[in-house]
């Protein structure tokens, strides 16, 4: 034990050894870094700009045009590399904002219970219900404003954080009668106080976990509407460039690398934050930590 | 041949961060046929590692370490999986620590009395009818078969559950059955009367018995040897009755001297200050000899062996001949004609410090007479407390009286238990002071003032004057939180303080809890705490708001026997220097004989007897008061000490 408090606090964070320790996690923490790198660095790695039309259009892969060129005569490699920052924003943008909701609610509402807890039981149930992808196509689609990024992000967030107050509400169930809490009250501290510094460090994996989940169905949901067409058909996303790439009929084409490319990109991205979440419940469950 | 040897077994307990602990060490024992034997010691000695050891159920991140379980000459750690199988709950059966929760919640009693046949392959021909069996050996721990088989586990009470799982148990007829901790998590009286079943099931049916629990009464009462545990050795192997006459290790004797007869005229008990070694790194020498109030040169350096006591030190390979051990064993160098005569060395510990009976001698203690309680103004009045609750089933409402008309008055510096089973309502009634559940009727009154309804800034306030120990110090500090935040989180709240001046006032809280230096505890997180040491740290955050009123919920309960006496020492004085009032909640006589003035016993939401303690306890004039003192355990020997 003292032995342990003089050892210099030189070493990693603990949080940080036991991820790194999961090999899932591991492998997770790597690719999403490859991603982070590629979204900072599209500049640099890039070979042009991604607006940059002035190619042929529709060129097969070649040395120049690595994964050939759009039928506007868009460069697909310089595309999918800045399509990672689109994705990687509005993933993380609107994960945050998702959870940040269901934290409010869900916590509010398991820690308060009685009435409060009814209706915001109901709205969550209520928001759970309604058909996510009908509700984001409509609400994209007559919202005013409804193609910019910020309402993409908007109509993301308030569709993604249902499933996670939920988990949110049954876990402050289980740790509101603990006695610190009791203790916490007995010492004079307010209810947001207990709500947000005394219980909610203590289910800090599970709001890390609800995070990472958020993040990931961020992406999706915006390569799907983006896909679909709504949404700014001008913004340099992967779901963009498989609206394009379905529009200028590639599959017919033979130009696959304009599918597989972004396809691909977006199922690795996902991939690779599901990894961290694997990691993520060893932190929080030592019985699923690797030994 | 006896039925169990335990030749030097060892076990680790491995992970890549921490160096390996040894949780047991060279353990050597035997377990004859028939004989009912005893496993004492505190958390964390090891004895739970044994008892799992023994039936070789250690499990990742315990190893075996070595030494060899023989069971009727089988080495049970040599064995393939499959005839292990073939011996486990057929000879060897077990019951482990919280089995009340050992059944499966979604089948009725019966399955799995069936499945437990299937599995172990009952064959009518050879072990007769099975439904007959089952219906015997429930009707052996004194259930009504019929209605238990029909019912689902949450159907029954947790008596019950543990019957019941006693009962799975020894259905297969074993020779052998490893009980850990078997009463722990129910109620005294439920205890008792476990404890008296399992004795006259062991008689009747003549197998062997391996009881491991830290409770020193209970062990002494019904094992016809005791093997007392620590930091993974054996350390005293002896009759229970010539171990509780005269007990021969140190660490026995401070075990010992924590546990007394609160019926007797004068009660005292002792503590064993200190902590046990970590297994990471085990002494040189003896392991108690930090806490070890007569040890002489030799134990810093020399391991002593376990050995009867004035032989002498033998060669290491002198322990495993086990056999001849009727007079007991013992690991001391003081009890070797060497070590007997060695002056104790200069700085070693006074003996076990001693907590008296202070506030509940006969004529006087130093807390005044009993008789001065209606002379103190009462600080806080309960006038008919009622609590009903109503439970909605089904389109029927049900009211349940958890309280029904308590009335008490609790003084400065003075202490009032507050006795009862598990359900009387004493938990409810605490709830009803702090203001975390409202009355149903009647009022609570605070120096004149009634605070039965109070809400919002005013509850607040009120609850800075009344503070709360709780049960469980593990559950009582936020995990996340160091000791420094949470003892001061009432001082910023209540009092207003907070940068230095709150820093400031946080060590001396600690200091005034015996955590001292208070600066080297402010940063430490629980978990690097003991469980007394977090105990203290829950009263140092009660007493932060200078509070007038202290309700102390079990605050012992789930403490190690040898430190129980230094938190009931330190409650004492906190109650007298502060002079605070307190309310001791409690299942326990003894701590209550030691630490109240007044003693009310409540049962089923009402209180059946209310006095002086030392009236109540020694002369109980309602029958159930005499049941809960009967439960108390009733060590032959001890007694005559």
């Amino acid at each position: 034990m003292t032995a342990a408090a003089l050892r210099p606090r030189a070493r990693a964070p603990q949080w940080f050894t036991i991820l790194w320790r999961n090999k899932k996690a591991r492998f997770g923490m790597l690719l999403l870094l490859a991603f982070v790198l590629l979204a900072l660095l599209a500049p640099v790695l890039a070979p042009y700009d991604p607006r940059d039309r002035s190619f042929a259009g529709g060129l097969p892969p070649s040395a120049e045009h690595w994964f050939g060129t759009t039928g506007k005569g868009y460069d697909v490699a310089s595309q999918a590399i800045f399509g990672a920052r689109t994705s990687l924003v509005i993933g993380l943008v609107a994960g945050a904002i998702a959870t940040t909701i269901s934290l409010l609610v869900g916590m509010t509402a398991g820690y308060l219970g009685g009435m409060v807890d009814e209706v915001l039981s109901f709205v969550t149930n209520l928001a759970l219900v309604v058909p996510a992808l009908p509700l984001m196509i409509t609400l994209a689609a007559y919202v005013p404003g409804g193609g910019s990024e910020w309402m993409v992000i908007i109509v993301i967030s308030i569709t993604g954080w249902a499933g996670a107050a939920r988990l949110k509400r049954a876990q402050i169930l289980t740790l509101r009668n603990r006695e610190y809490i009791q203790a916490a009250r007995m010492a004079g501290d307010g209810t947001f106080h207990v709500i947000f510094r005394e219980i909610a460090p203590n289910m800090t994996s599970l709001i890390v976990v609800g995070f990472i989940g958020a993040v990931g169905g961020a992406i999706g949901a915006e390569a799907g509407l983006a896909f679909l067409g709504i949404g700014n058909p001008d913004t340099i996303s992967w779901g963009t460039m498989l609206y394009w790439a379905n529009t200028d009929g590639a599959l017919l084409t033979g130009a696959f690398a304009r599918l597989v490319v972004p396809g691909l990109l977006l199922a690795l991205l996902t991939t690779a934050l599901t990894f961290v979440n694997f990691g993520v419940d060893a932190l929080s469950n030592p019985h699923l930590r690797e030994p | 041949m006896p039925l169990v040897e335990v030749r030097h077994l060892s076990v680790d307990y491995r992970s890549r961060d921490l160096p390996p602990a040894h949780a047991v060490r060279d353990v050597s024992f035997d377990l004859a046929e028939g004989e009912f034997v005893g496993l004492l010691g505190e958390s964390g000695c090891g004895k739970s590692t044994l008892g799992n050891a023994l039936l070789r159920l250690l499990d990742r991140p315990a190893h075996h370490a070595g030494g060899e379980v023989r069971f009727d000459g089988q080495d049970l750690y040599a064995l393939p999986a499959k005839e292990l199988n073939r011996l486990r709950w057929r000879e060897i059966a077990t019951v482990f620590q919280s089995s009340m929760n050992a059944l499966n919640p979604v089948l009725r009693v019966e399955r799995q009395f069936r499945d437990t046949m299937e599995a172990h392959r009952w064959d009518p021909r050879a072990d007769g009818d099975p439904r007959e069996r089952v219906l015997e050996v429930l009707r052996d721990v004194e259930l009504d078969a019929e209605r238990v088989l029909r019912s689902y586990p949450h159907e029954l009470s947790g008596g019950m559950r543990q019957r019941v799982v006693l009962a799975l148990a020894l259905l297969l007829r074993p020779r052998l059955v490893v009980l850990d901790e078997p009463t722990t998590g129910l109620d005294v009286v439920v205890q008792r009367s476990i404890v008296d079943l399992l004795r006259r099931l062991q008689r009747e049916h003549g197998f062997s018995v391996l009881f491991i629990s830290h409770d020193l009464g209970t062990v002494l009462e019904i094992a016809d040897r005791v093997l007392v545990m620590y930091a993974g050795q054996i350390v005293e192997s002896r009759p229970s009755a010539d171990l509780a006459a005269a007990p021969l290790h140190p660490y026995t004797r401070g075990l010992l001297g924590s546990f007394a007869d609160p019926r007797d005229e004068h009660v005292s008990v002792t503590a064993v200050p200190g902590r046990p070694p970590s297994l990471d790194s085990p002494p040189a020498g003896c392991a108690f000899a930090p806490r070890c109030p007569v040890r002489v040169a030799a134990c810093a350096a020399v391991p002593p062996v376990l050995a009867a006591p004035g032989v002498g030190a033998r060669a290491a390979g002198g322990a495993a001949d086990v056999g001849d051990d009727a007079g007991g064993l013992v690991r001391c160098h003081r009890l070797t004609p060497e070590g007997a005569d060695e002056p104790t060395v200069p700085d070693a510990a006074p003996p076990f410090p001693e907590v008296m009976a202070w506030a509940s001698g006969p004529v006087s203690g130093p807390a005044g007479s009993a008789d001065d309680a209606g002379g103190a103004t009462p600080l806080l009045v309960a006038d008919g407390l009622v609590k009903t609750y109503t439970r909605r089933r089904g389109l029927r409402r049900e009211e349940v009286h958890a309280v029904r008309g308590v009335s008490f008055a609790l003084a400065p510096g003075r202490v009032q238990a507050l006795v009862g089973q598990s359900g009387s309502g004493k938990s409810t009634v605490a709830k009803m002071l702090t203001g975390t559940e409202r009355p149903t009727s009647g009022t609570v009154t605070l120096a004149g003032r009634d605070v039965t309804h109070l809400r919002g800034a005013d509850l607040r306030a009120y609850r800075s004057q009344v503070q709360m120990v709780f049960q469980d110090p593990f559950a009582a500090l936020n995990p996340t939180k160091s000791v420094g935040a949470s003892v001061g989180r009432p001082l910023r709240n209540h009092l207003g303080l907070s940068g230095e001046a709150l820093r400031e006032r946080v060590v001396t809280l600690l200091d005034g809890v015996g955590l001292s230096p208070g600066s080297l505890y402010v940063d430490k997180l629980p978990h690097q705490l003991s469980g007394g040491q977090r105990q203290r740290v829950v009263i140092a955050r009660a007493m932060a708001p200078r509070p007038r009123l202290l309700i102390a919920d079990e605050p012992i309960s789930m403490l190690d026997v040898s430190i129980r006496a230094e938190i009931l020492e330190l409650l004492a004085t906190t109650v007298q220097e502060q002079d605070v009032a307190m309310l001791y909640i409690t299942h326990d006589l003894l701590s209550a004989r030691l630490l109240a003035d007044d003693l009310m016993v409540m049962r089923d939401g009402a209180v059946v007897e209310q006095g002086p303690t030392v009236r109540v306890v020694r002369e109980p004039e309602h029958a159930y008061t005499e049941t809960l003192l009967a439960a108390v355990p009733r060590p032959p020997g001890v007694a005559a000490r």
